[in-house]
């Protein structure tokens, strides 16, 4: 059962460990869509390439 | 062995005779200790008694950051003409070029910290010459810790964009362990305190962290220069 | 393992992941009294002692695994501990957010100088200095190889400094658990630190994956752009 004392900073604390989470998940979103974006672009570069 | 301990000789030499031609290392690291040593009296009262309670601590920073300028140049100043291809191809193993470069900058930085010693003795009027062999002693042992983990990251980061900021952010990490002890027992030893049951826990640490790295080191090498 | 496969056990994974961690806070929010001394704030514990589970576990891993590259050569056990290092990174990170949130009330400062906080703290410096060198390493072979090197260092060296920090200086409460010395903390309230943990391994095996995924693709890009580059 939840108490009213110190209930603020438990609050804090928990939302820190699911920020600092959120922050990693978003990192790794962020360079998947870079990478993909490299990946195609280094794919159509090598179709050019094979064509001439 | 014999010719083992023989390339080790050779190489200490070699960069200890280029040293004392130029001087470049010594000037330049023993100059920015004096800045250092000026600085901090600005920091704090420097007549007042709190700074017995804290000069270990400022003499290791003062040697932590002597010995980075002169670690970072210990392998970075082969790479012109190629000098490092030649050392590593040279008939002798990888662990002996090291440990003859760990030599070398090793008593380097021993005759910069004897100096800034001094320095520190003259300006900030402590006394710590009824501790003197065991005060010798910390700044021998904390003074080989530093020297192999920092040869050791000199060579790591010698092919690096970046050198110059990798090391320190590798290397000072590393060295909390080392530095941590050598400032407890600096202080220890400066403030008057002899070494006792008290204190030689940290001997051990210092011991330890150097015997565990030089082992290290050694075994790594090769992989770090050659792969 | 095929990429379908492995898409097939990642989300199964999560579901297991999801479940487990409602399950937890169903239990320590709605179950368990509040702790006697500290009211509601001793919840973070929840957080904190699993995540530190989680990244000496990653840490430990990406030590086996930069042991097994430098005896292989094998690029896949390279980016296996780069993943691990990473995630267990982020892990040690809450622990060191959570550690200050509780200190400030427990100790009244965010920051006690305490032995397990600063054992931490140079843990989370040695692993930066590790993910800062890959970014500064173009070469894959030579960043595998230096950064196998800097993981092992940097293993000894937390197990030095573990040792001496605790003859230094420590507030930090004992460990409460009951694995070491009868323990201090009511059964009922220590099983969820534990399903806690599960939950959080799911989560890092999950993320470990993802980012082991990316380390593959960066590789293709690699040999691709060198294919377009010898025509």
């Amino acid at each position: 059962m939840l108490e009213a004392r110190n209930l603020t900073y438990m609050f804090y604390g928990y939302s820190a460990a699911f920020l600092i989470l959120l922050g990693y998940v978003i990192s790794l979103a962020m360079r998947e869509r870079q990478l993909r974006g490299e990946l195609d672009r280094v794919r159509r570069m090598v179709q050019d390439a094979g064509k001439k | 062995m014999g010719a083992f301990w023989n390339g080790v000789w050779t190489i200490a030499q070699k960069d200890l005779r280029s040293e004392l031609r130029t001087k470049e290392a010594f000037n330049a690291s023993f100059s920015f200790s004096l800045v250092i040593l000026v600085l901090f009296s600005f920091a704090f009262d420097p007549t007042s008694e709190e700074l017995h309670a804290i000069a270990g601590g400022l003499l290791w920073i003062v040697f932590s950051f002597a010995g980075a300028l002169i670690l970072n140049r210990s392998f970075a100043r082969e790479l012109q003409n190629d000098c490092l291809d030649a050392l590593v191809s040279a008939p002798i193993s990888t662990a002996a070029l090291f440990l003859g470069k760990t030599l070398a900058n090793y008593f380097l930085l021993l005759l910069v910290e004897g100096a800034a010693l001094a320095v520190f003795a003259i300006l900030y009027d402590t006394h710590f010459s009824k501790q003197f062999w065991p005060v010798v002693l910390v700044v021998v042992l904390g003074t080989w810790g530093m020297t192999i983990i920092g040869t050791m990251f000199s060579a790591l980061t010698v092919n690096l964009r970046m050198r110059e900021m990798m090391l320190p952010t590798l290397v000072y990490p590393l060295l909390i362990p080392a530095l941590m002890a050598a400032m407890t027992l600096t202080t220890d030893l400066m403030g008057g305190t002899p070494l006792g049951p008290g204190n030689t826990i940290w001997l051990r640490v210092l011991a330890g962290f150097d015997l565990i790295y030089s082992v290290l080191a050694v075994v790594f090498i090769d992989i770090v220069l050659v792969g | 393992m095929t990429s379908s496969t492995r898409d097939r056990f990642i989300y199964t994974l999560a579901v297991i992941c999801a479940a487990l961690l409602v399950w937890d806070f169903y239990k320590i929010f709605m179950v368990l009294p509040d702790e006697a001394n500290q009211g509601a704030i001793y919840r973070i514990v929840y957080v904190h002692v699993p995540s530190i589970f989680t990244g000496f576990t990653g840490f430990f891993v990406a030590l086996v695994a930069s042991g097994m590259y430098l005896g292989t050569k094998n690029l896949k056990y390279d980016a296996f501990a780069a993943a691990v290092t990473e995630v267990a990174l982020a892990f040690a990170t809450i622990v060191l957010a959570t550690g200050m949130i509780w200190g400030r009330i427990a100790w009244g400062v965010w920051w006690a100088w305490d032995a397990r906080l600063t054992t931490m703290l140079v843990c989370w410096l040695i692993y930066w200095g590790y993910v800062m060198l890959r970014r500064a390493i173009e070469e894959p072979t030579q960043r595998a190889r230096l950064s196998a090197v800097v993981s092992i260092f940097g293993c000894a060296d937390i197990l030095i400094v573990w040792k001496s920090i605790e003859w230094w200086r420590t507030q930090h409460p004992a460990p409460v658990l009951s694995m070491r010395d009868g323990g201090g903390m009511a059964p009922g309230m220590e099983a969820p630190i534990y399903w806690n943990w599960l939950a959080m391994m799911c989560l890092a095996t999950i993320f470990v994956l993802v980012r082991m995924r990316q380390e593959e693709t960066s590789r293709e890009i690699d040999s691709l752009r060198r294919l377009a580059h010898s025509y």
